[in-house]
């Protein structure tokens, strides 16, 4: 049948192959993109763990003589080990081929990495090289995050390694929506055909021949499109991480550059989803096509028909006569053109929620971030383990050419007892603690146990602070953020502060009795005042717990009551200023000077304003790029759907219209009847998503406080817009080409095709 | 020996189910050429239809050579049809983007007989083999048809209607090459027509109305195609 049938059926009508065509090269790109930029995401996340963790698969520590070192490089399955001393230094290399000796041969703690020659030995094997070492199960340790890449999993890794199974789930949820789009094309393609194979069967094909014929045809058509889609899949995830490279690449601290790879077992894995994909797609319908009895399928003409007459009255009422016989063809082809509907709908919805949402994002973002933070900070260094007290640095930082003010701080956690009569009168108003989880706030023998985080200047910064706050520089007590927001007001981002204590003028003269956290031990810290102005740090208080009680406090005061507080966080954080109009080059040359100022003899991460203002939007865009992609190709399925379909059904349509026109109809009407069609098709989704788009951004402007005004201000109207002509203009054009192949019209032709069937 | 039993067969639910074939039973001989006549809505068609294998009846039984074909599995009648029946219609049913060859070959491929060429030439298209359906006329369309049923070498050939589309000259030229082949290959024809005058061409005639059988008559002479009125 294939060589007979449908080898020359394909050859004859290339076009009404093409939506099949279409929908499978997508099919391809998205599922081969989908499996190169997960091998590319697998491949970075495992060069990440070597580089950050070392590639050891497991290791033995313990005190091993030569002896038991030399047993365990000669393990079978053993293909290298690196011998060190507990302190990590003094590593040695064994592998197969070399022997390094034990520096005094004194026995001490030694850490043996191993490294198998098959991931598949390490959970088998690593506990029998320790017992050949001497060494207990607890002696064994598991590079679980590395082994779980390669999908080997110990019992007792406690961490939920989502990696594969989101990939999974990923590629299922998209081969299942491909399955859901491609079979209409088929459908579509397989239906425009009952009729020929009623004429099989009724001269003897079996079902089963039918099912294969049809198999072969979509085969066949789909094996350019499989390739060229898997081709442009590969290279697609190779630009994505190009791009990934571009916009982050050196600008995320601690990130490596992606280099692109491919494994031909990826490509293996690819080819296999894409052709499972397509093969189910292509399955159903052949399979109920051929299970149709030969006289269903022969009286089948592939015409299409209502089922039940309706009106359309709406288009009808806007374009007459014209618009009633276009709105009956589309309700007649409503099945053939499910699959461009849904596309068309679904991509412009995609497209215009995200256009939206990033928006929203855009404008949230920049407000209580780099708006809020603006002349806050310029340069942000972290300094692992840094000691405030200790850090002598701080003044060459402060001398170094273009920087206007530093501050070194701190962060560590006590609490405070607040009585009732402390509280504020306005707080008072909207319930004083009686909304506040037992979680951040304890009720104690008279009164509140609330958070009190301690915010610990550098000396400097601290008297400078005073003195932005208008009291005398002192170092000798501690100033207190003196508010809590409406804690009944949810809006977040016009957050109405009202004082939290009562305090008095400036409450100078008190004290703060701070407790270290789930200890009986205090301190009693004096209060220089209670403000509402805080230094000029890029930190946010009380975001989570309303109500907590923030100190700011000078480090020599902080280095006489730690004993009793207990220890800050590790972190020592220096905000820098570099000074009005500073650009991104000074700032980077600013933060290089900085960075390896420090180098050696700090562990530190750093930062600066503008590089990430740009990295932000870099991010941004690059997202809207990846996604918009997404819709693009979900765009282009319905509009090749819209193509064959104008282009494939020209028999039906003239049938079709040669009816019309025995009534009186001219090629003007059908002209004006395919505008319409084409104007409906096209704007059905606008027509779906703008009403619904008003109603989530009407939720999420609600949601995020953000004024309706201000989103319309910067609303992504252009995008959208292109999106819909790019939309309107494609459409508009494969019914334009269908109309020029429909409107040489003959009766006679007509008449004479319908004996044919 | 075909022997149909008690045949019923109805369309529709509920009120507006309709009883097209009302209990018929029958006996057709092997080589027998069977006309069965009736007016437009007769019942003559579902007949046909079930007796060929199309369609599964209500109830009854259809038996070829003792086996009872509206038992068969779908795929069991599908190799019943294959290897036992031919239709013609009054549509041809050609494939129009194959020529004559091809189409007469797919059905000869279907049943695994390659010698399908004798089969073209015997309707007098030899010289047309590779025209297209649409350079051919109506009357040689359908020859392209009874080409390809008979490709098959079926036992029994089914004809719906078969000259209803053509004119008469043309009519007649296809009964004509119908018979002959039939007196060449011996197959049983069981036909249905409208057409009193094609009666006169067959052995056994039937008249149906209404889903019954209402007549049936055994000719004692059989006209040619060229001898009958039209």
């Amino acid at each position: 049948m294939w060589k007979e049938y449908s080898k020359s059926y394909i050859q004859n009508n290339r076009l009404s192959g093409l939506s099949v065509r279409i929908a499978a090269f997508i099919s391809a790109l998205l599922l081969s993109l989908l499996c190169g930029v997960f091998y590319n995401l697998w491949k970075y996340e495992v060069e990440r763990i070597v580089l950050e963790e070392g590639g050891w698969q497991s290791r033995i520590a313990g005190s091993f003589s030569p002896e038991e070192i030399e047993a365990v490089r000669n393990f079978a399955s053993v293909k290298d080990m690196v011998v060190r001393d507990g302190t990590g230094e003094g590593a040695a290399s064994y592998g197969k081929q070399s022997y390094v000796e034990q520096g005094d041969g004194q026995e001490s703690e030694t850490v043996i990495d191993l490294y198998f020659d098959r991931y598949g030995a390490v959970l088998k094997d690593t506990p029998r090289i320790a017992e050949l070492a001497g060494a207990s199960p607890e002696q064994t340790a598991y590079h679980y995050g590395l082994l779980a890449m390669y999908l080997i999993r110990h019992p007792s890794d406690p961490a939920p390694r989502l990696l594969f199974p989101l990939f999974l789930l990923i590629t299922g949820i998209a081969s299942f929506s491909l399955i859901v789009i491609i079979h209409n094309s088929f459908v579509l393609s397989m239906n425009a055909r009952i009729h020929q194979f009623g004429i099989f069967s009724s001269i003897g094909a079996t079902p089963r021949q039918i099912r294969t014929c049809l198999l072969q045809e979509a085969a066949v058509l789909c094996a350019f499109p499989v390739v060229a889609g898997n081709l442009s899949g590969i290279a697609g995830s190779m630009g994505i991480l190009e791009l990934t490279n571009r916009i982050l690449g050196g600008e995320v601290p601690g990130r490596h550059k992606a280099v692109f790879g491919y494994h031909p077992l990826v490509l293996g894995v690819t080819l296999f989803v894409t052709v499972l994909t397509i093969w189910i797609s292509a399955w159903l319908p052949a399979g109920k096509l051929s299970r149709l009895t030969p006289l269903e399928a022969i009286k089948n003409t592939g015409e299409l028909q209502l089922k039940r007459r309706k009106n359309s009255r709406i288009l009808g009422l806007f374009f007459g006569m014209e618009g009633e016989l276009a709105g009956n063809a589309l309700k007649a082809q409503r099945k053939a053109l499910r699959t461009a509907s849904l596309s068309l709908v679904f991509s412009f919805m995609a497209f215009t929620m995200m256009e939206c949402f990033v928006t929203t994002s855009d404008i949230s973002t920049r407000e209580t971030y780099f708006e809020r933070y603006q002349d806050v900070w310029d340069i942000m260094v972290t300094v692992r383990d840094g000691d405030g007290a200790a850090f002598e640095e701080i003044n060459e930082i402060r001398a170094l050419p273009g920087v206007e003010s530093v501050v070194a701080y701190q962060k560590a956690m006590a609490k405070r007892v607040i009585r009732e009569e402390e509280i504020s009168e306005e707080m008072k108003s909207f319930g004083g603690f009686s909304h506040a989880s037992e979680s951040v706030v304890t009720k104690v023998d008279g009164g509140w146990m609330v958070n009190a985080p301690l915010v610990i200047l550098d000396d400097s910064s601290f008297l400078d602070y005073c003195e932005q706050i208008g009291i005398p520089p002192c170092l000798d007590g501690a100033v207190v953020r003196n508010l809590i927001r409406d804690v009944t007001d949810p809006d977040f981002r016009h957050v109405q502060n009202v004082p939290y204590l009562n305090t008095g003028s400036t409450g100078e003269g008190t004290v703060s009795i701070l407790m270290r956290p789930g200890s009986e031990e205090m301190a009693e810290v004096p209060v220089l005042c209670y403000t509402a102005e805080v230094p000029l740090l890029r930190e946010e208080y009380a975001t989570l717990d309303y109500y907590q009680l923030v100190h700011f406090l000078p480090v020599s005061l902080w280095e006489k009551i730690r004993g009793q507080i207990g220890e800050g966080e590790g972190e020592l954080y220096l905000r820098i200023l570099g000074g009005e109009n500073v650009t991104l080059e000074q700032l980077n040359g600013l933060q290089e000077r900085i960075d390896s100022l420090l180098a050696g003899k700090y562990v530190t991460e750093s930062e600066n304003r503008i590089q990430e203002y740009e990295l932000n939007g870099r991010q941004i865009q690059g997202m809207k790029l990846i996604f918009g992609g997404f819709c693009v190709l979900l765009a282009l399925i319905g509009i090749g759907n819209v193509f064959s379909n104008t282009l494939g059904f020209v028999r039906q349509r003239k049938r079709e219209f040669a009816r019309y026109m025995s009534l009186g109809l001219t090629p003007e009407n059908m002209g004006k009847m395919f505008r319409i069609e084409a104007m409906v098709l096209a704007g059905r989704p606008v027509l779906v998503t703008l009403p619904l788009a008003v109603v989530v951004m009407g939720l999420m402007l609600k949601m995020s406080y953000i004024a309706v005004g201000e989103f319309l201000a910067q609303a992504p109207f252009v995008p959208i817009a292109v999106f819909m002509a790019a939309i309107l203009g494609f459409v508009a054009l494969a019914y334009y080409l269908g109309w020029r192949n429909v409107r040489k019209i003959s009766l006679a032709e007509v008449l004479r095709d319908d004996t044919m069937l | 020996m075909l022997k149909i039993k008690d045949i019923t067969k109805s369309y529709g639910n509920g009120e507006s189910r309709f009883r097209v074939l009302q209990g018929i039973s029958l006996e057709i001989k092997d080589g027998d050429f069977v006309v069965i006549l009736g007016v437009s809505g007769s019942g003559k068609s579902t007949f046909l239809n079930v007796i060929s294998g199309l369609e599964r009846p209500d109830s009854g039984e259809v038996f070829y050579d003792g086996t009872d074909i509206t038992l068969l599995s779908d795929n069991e009648l599908t190799a019943f049809r294959k290897e036992n029946v031919g239709f013609i219609f009054q549509q041809y049913y050609l494939l129009p983007n194959m020529d004559v060859d091809r189409n007469v070959k797919m059905g000869a491929d279907l049943a695994g007989n390659k010698d399908y060429m004798e089969i073209i030439k015997a309707v007098g298209l030899g010289e047309k083999l590779h025209k297209y359906p649409s350079e051919l006329s109506g009357g040689e369309q359908q020859r392209v048809s009874v080409a390809r049923a008979l490709a098959k070498k079926p036992r029994v050939l089914f004809l719906d209607e078969p000259t209803g589309a053509l004119d008469e000259m043309t009519g007649r030229e296809v009964l004509d090459y119908i018979c002959r082949l039939k007196n060449q290959y011996g197959f049983t024809i069981v036909m249905v027509t409208h057409n009193l005058n094609i009666a006169e061409m067959a052995k056994t005639v039937i008249k149906m109305n209404s889903g019954k059988l209402i007549n049936i008559y055994q000719n004692e002479t059989q006209k040619t195609a060229y001898e009958i009125g039209w």
